[in-house]
């Protein structure tokens, strides 16, 4: 990976070079240097496999340029990017596809500026002292042995705890015949590196920042015994990765041995991390970005300051918080990063926002109707805090224009409720710990989402984990409005969670929900 | 001041590549084999919202990703990937070899830890094996693109007035349409397979598309409705649509006016109240296309049935273990045939896939029995059975993953309309909108755009919010009718693997008739 110092330099001398440019109106300048290292698990007992599967990366860097340029037709805006190239001509080509590509868009306003109320402009000092992002260099130097090495890890841990396993010893009789169980694992290991900097005409200050972020996600399964446990990890620093998240997916797909059926119908259940971020990723949160308040596709329509949820709900972005591994300091608009609080106490309270959809809004005439309140009267609600360029499974990628993408999504209840508080409040019903699949159905407007449950999952009885659920066994047919206004108790507990393919981490807990529709499916499958 | 990136640029290196990948590559310690992919795309499109020109852009991509296998007694692969721009054009050779001994670096670990593991772990170690690939032809090849417009004289002006125009006739059709959006790309795609076997395959495509959504006001909420249209073809499919036997293009002006008049006619309409039994449901080619994809060309991928996706993208009922598992058996009506065929026109059409493997038809189902799984040479080799050429990745930088490719259900005999008309009480599903299906694909859910009641053999009531949902292996059997009005779709955004790919090919059907549940809101 490219110093940092080089990006820095790269977009002081893109930006003078840009803005010395006749026809540039204004302009902004982001350089990034970033990898993706990914290493595939892949192991079947039953069947020949390879074990650690695809140890692998993707790097690139390069600039990109967003300007506005004055034409005899009026301000026109355009973007353009050019890799593997931080100097002069690449900027020069940078520039010159985002003026062949620029257009007239009369609902833009300008580039990003610090001129709302909200954002006071750092002082040098400021910008200086700012915490420092979350950054291990030892993942920057990991290299390809080292990215081997952490996938066979995991491989280990997985093994160990497969062999060391009574309750499978006791299956098979011997460890000879364990291999007969079907034991699976399956995963990876996903780790980012990443640099960026970026100034432009309104924020001159060349400002930057380096991330690392090591996420692991790991399935195991004893197939013939239809059972199937996760476990997973989110750190920033290589020495806390340690391979765990592959025993506690060995160890949870051992427990759940046994699973039973369900019949259809509505239950109290507790959702754990995994399925609560899975339904807030996929079903809620597409709905609490401001572009689609714009186009009138978020279920909240006019619903701004006005009850959404149980009181006991809230659920905040926190891009600025230094403890949180997916922490960073800036967007890659060069703006602050924040807390945006998205549903307090159960009222909507704002929204994840880029520049450009913060400006459009507020110049929208529409915008106290899709809104439910005057912009302008809104700026905390709307402010753009969470302009970010991902790449290819997340990242900071120069060759994308921004969008509104969270940093550390966080789940809060008001009540304090412990785990235990959670299964008596449940009493009877069922724990679901692991889900798939889980879609808007019917469209995000509807709040309307399908998905089933794969793994980890329980029936809760008199307040107490009873039997496991038999995996691929129930489909669950639901409306995350309805879900949000029906908890029972929020756990005071978080856990970070992976997403797919994705950097963004939501910190999630329990969440005991009064009633929840299941449908039991597959019965053909125990004959197969 | 470095050259220009053009899809020619490859020519300059084709051979110094070759020998890079057939005769250096081979002095690594260890190296039993070694692939290259590079390719170059010259794109340009254009973006509008609500009848306005929103963003606009013309650029190139250049990118490779390198396989290596090496090792000992026992092998494992290594892989590296990189984007690449035009200052390398100067020294593509020196940073192509740096990916080579990387991935190189890789393997070796990997296999050195591999052979570590099987000793710390005598019995379940004992299923890791040394990694194999099946044999294939080794080709060389040129593969020219198909099109009349070439995507690189398109003017980009061109392509904003195309969104802009197509976003304001979809916007035309009601006055409560509250947003509307298009979108129009098209791109000359050029890739080289070299391989350590001599394999020296350059292919070459067309590819146009074009994107709508609108979202429509109506008595029961926001009605979203957007679509694809595009084909392996140069700037002709917007203008003029295109027509080949069971791929019908409209032109994107007539794709936007039906996209627009569909969502203001079923923003309009009730919500389904479904029956809280199974009924006869008859689906049309559109519904079908998706269909096929999720329940059918998914679970037929090996690597999923081979446990590869247990973590993400999900496993296969199709398949337990070697011994134990569908193949042979009939797991649909007879009357159901479903294929995957990168050699006839669509939008997953290729000669070789990207590993060099001939590309050829695969039956999935033929009459109801399951025939023959999706496969890469890996797995391939593992099953014992020759490859299919399904191995394809969406950037020559990412690994091949196993891929649908042109994958339909087969046509029928019988006239759609008899299909319908033969219907006392059951519901017409016109439509595909969103999945949602189970981990091995034994059961589904799936939602469409418009879903009409049949009585007495007649289309009537129209509703929005509905869909079917069933267990895959007996809604499959319950098919008795199958048309003979095959259409084959594009769709553009198949997303599996890690980092995700979001995969181009082809999907359709023709009408056909089987028992599901409906689903409705909620």
């Amino acid at each position: 990976m490219l110093p940092l110092a080089d990006l820095r330099r790269a977009v002081k001398n893109a930006l003078s070079f840009a803005s010395a440019q006749a026809d540039v109106e204004e302009v902004e300048v982001f350089a990034s240097t970033g990898a993706n290292l990914t290493v595939r698990l892949n192991y079947t007992s039953h069947i020949p496999s390879n074990g650690v599967e695809e140890p692998k990366s993707t790097e690139s860097y390069g600039l990109g340029i967003r300007a506005s340029f004055r034409t005899p037709g009026g301000v026109r805006t355009g973007f353009g990017s050019e890799p593997t190239d931080l100097s002069l001509e690449g900027a020069a080509r940078a520039l010159g596809k985002a003026r062949s590509g620029a257009v007239s868009d009369a609902e833009y306003v300008s580039l990003p500026k610090l001129d709302s109320a909200l954002q006071a402009t750092p002082t040098p000092t400021q910008m200086k002292n700012a915490a420092p992002a979350n950054y291990d260099p030892a993942v920057v130097r990991i290299g390809g042995k080292g990215l081997v090495d952490a996938g066979w890890r995991m491989m280990d841990r997985a093994l160990d705890s497969f062999q060391s396993s009574e309750d499978l010893m006791g299956l098979t009789g011997s460890a000879e015949k364990m291999t007969e169980l079907g034991l699976i694992l399956g995963g990876d290991v996903v780790m980012f590196q990443d640099r960026m900097a970026i100034a432009s005409t309104h924020i001159p200050k060349v400002q930057s920042e380096q991330n690392t972020l090591i996420m692991s996600f790991a399935t195991a399964m004893v197939e013939s015994q239809q059972s199937k446990g996760s476990g997973w990890s989110v750190v920033s620093k290589l020495a806390d990765f340690n391979g765990e998240a592959a025993a506690e997916a060995a160890r949870n797909a051992i427990a759940s041995i046994g699973g039973q059926r369900i019949p259809s119908g509505n239950y109290k259940v507790i959702l754990g991390p995994q399925p609560v971020a899975e339904i807030l990723e996929w079903v809620l949160m597409p709905g609490l970005s401001l572009d689609m308040f714009f186009a009138g596709a978020s279920p909240f329509m006019g619903k701004l300051g006005q009850m959404v949820a149980s009181e006991d709900f809230s659920l905040y972005d926190s891009g600025g918080d230094p403890s949180l591994p997916s922490y960073k300091s800036i967007t890659d608009e060069g703006l602050p990063t924040g807390r945006t609080d998205l549903i307090r106490n159960g009222k909507l309270s704002g929204m994840l926002s880029d520049y450009y959809n913060y400006q459009r809004i507020l110049n929208d005439p529409a915008g106290r109707e899709k809104l439910g309140v005057a912009p302008a009267d809104a700026l905390q609600s709307i402010a753009p805090r969470n302009g970010f360029r991902p790449g290819n499974g997340g990242g900071r990628d120069f060759g994308a224009a921004p969008g509104a993408i969270s940093s550390n999504l966080v789940i809060e209840g008001s009540q304090g409720r412990t785990q235990e508080e959670l299964f008596r409040l449940v009493g009877d019903g069922v724990y679901i710990g692991r889900i798939w699949y889980t879609y808007p159905v019917n469209g995000i407007t509807s709040g309307d989402f399908s998905g089933t449950i794969i793994g980890d999952s329980y029936l809760i009885k008199d307040g107490k984990l009873a039997a496991p659920l038999k995996p691929n066994t129930v489909r669950m047919n639901d409306n995350v409005l309805r879900l949000i206004n029906n908890t029972l108790g929020i756990a005071s507990q978080h856990r970070a969670t992976v997403r797919w393919s994705s950097d963004q981490v939501t910190w999630a807990p329990e969440i005991a929900i009064e009633s929840f529709g299941l449908e039991e499916i597959s019965e053909y499958m125990d004959g197969v | 001041m470095p050259r220009r990136v053009s899809v020619e640029s490859l020519d300059r290196f084709r051979g110094n590549l070759q020998s890079l990948v057939a005769e250096k590559a081979k002095s690594l310690t260890g190296l039993r084999y070694c692939d290259l992919r590079i390719e170059i795309r010259e794109e340009k499109g254009a973006v509008a919202e609500n009848g306005a020109e929103k963003a606009s852009s013309e650029d190139y991509a250049f990118d490779f990703g390198v396989r290596v296998i090496a090792g000992g007694r026992i092998n494992a692969a290594g892989y590296f990937g990189r984007v690449l721009g035009t200052t390398d054009l100067d020294r593509l050779e020196d940073v192509v070899w740096d990916g080579i001994t990387q991935a190189h670096s890789r393997a070796r670990a990997s296999a050195r830890q591999k052979s570590q593991m099987k000793g710390r772990y005598a019995h379940l170690g004992s299923s890791l094996t040394s990694t194999e690939l099946a044999p294939v032809t080794v080709c060389q090849d040129t593969v020219l693109a198909a099109y009349t417009v070439d995507p690189r004289q398109v003017p980009l002006s061109e392509t904003v007035k195309m969104a802009v125009d197509g976003c304001k006739t979809l916007q035309s059709q009601g006055s409560n349409i509250v947003y509307s959006a298009s979108s129009t790309s098209t791109f000359l795609l050029r890739e080289l397979f070299l391989s350590s076997d001599g394999a020296d395959i350059d292919q070459s495509f067309a590819q146009t598309e074009g994107f709508a959504i609108a979202i429509c006001a109506g008595a029961n909420g926001n009605f979203e409705h957007y679509d694809f249209t595009g084909h392996q073809r140069g700037w002709e499919v917007m203008t003029d649509g295109y027509s080949n036997g069971p791929i019908i293009i409209p032109n994107f002006m007539d794709f936007c006016r039906k996209l627009g008049a569909d969502a203001v006619e079923v923003a309009a309409a009730p919500p389904l109240k479904p029956p809280d039994k199974e009924v006869t449901v008859v689906t049309n080619p559109h519904f079908n296309t998706l269909l096929v994809h999720e329940v059918v060309g998914h679970p037929s991928e090996l690597d999923r049935a081979l446990k590869y996706e247990t973590g993400y993208a999900g496993r296969s009922w199709f398949l337990k273990d070697m011994q134990d598992n569908q193949l042979g058996n009939q797991i649909a009506s007879p009357l159901v045939t479903a294929y995957s065929d990168p050699t006839i026109e669509g939008y997953g059409s290729f000669k070789y896939d990207h590993e060099g493997t001939p590309a050829r038809r695969a039956y999935i189902l033929r009459d109801g029995v399951l025939e023959e799984f999706l496969n890469n040479r890996q797995t391939a080799a593992i099953m014992g059975v020759a490859p299919n050429g399904s191995a394809r990745s969406t950037e020559a930088q990412l690994v091949p993953l196993i891929r649908m490719t042109n994958t339909i259900f087969g046509p029928g005999q019988q006239d759609p309309q008899d299909i319908i008309s033969e219907v006392q009480d059951g519901y017409y599903i016109d439509g595909h909108r969103t999945p949602s299906i189970a981990e091995s694909r034994e059961n589904f859910r799936i939602t469409a755009v418009k879903v009409y009641e049949i009585k007495n053999g007649q289309l009537g009531q129209l509703y929005r919010d509905g869909g079917i949902t069933s267990d895959s292996r007996d809604y499959f059997m319950s098919i008795d009718a199958v048309g003979n009005d095959l259409r084959v779709n594009p769709i553009p955004n198949c997303g599996k693997g890690q980092p995700m790919q979001a995969k181009r090919m082809s999907n359709g059907g023709p009408t056909m008739r089987g028992v599901a549940r409906l689903t409705g809101p909620g």
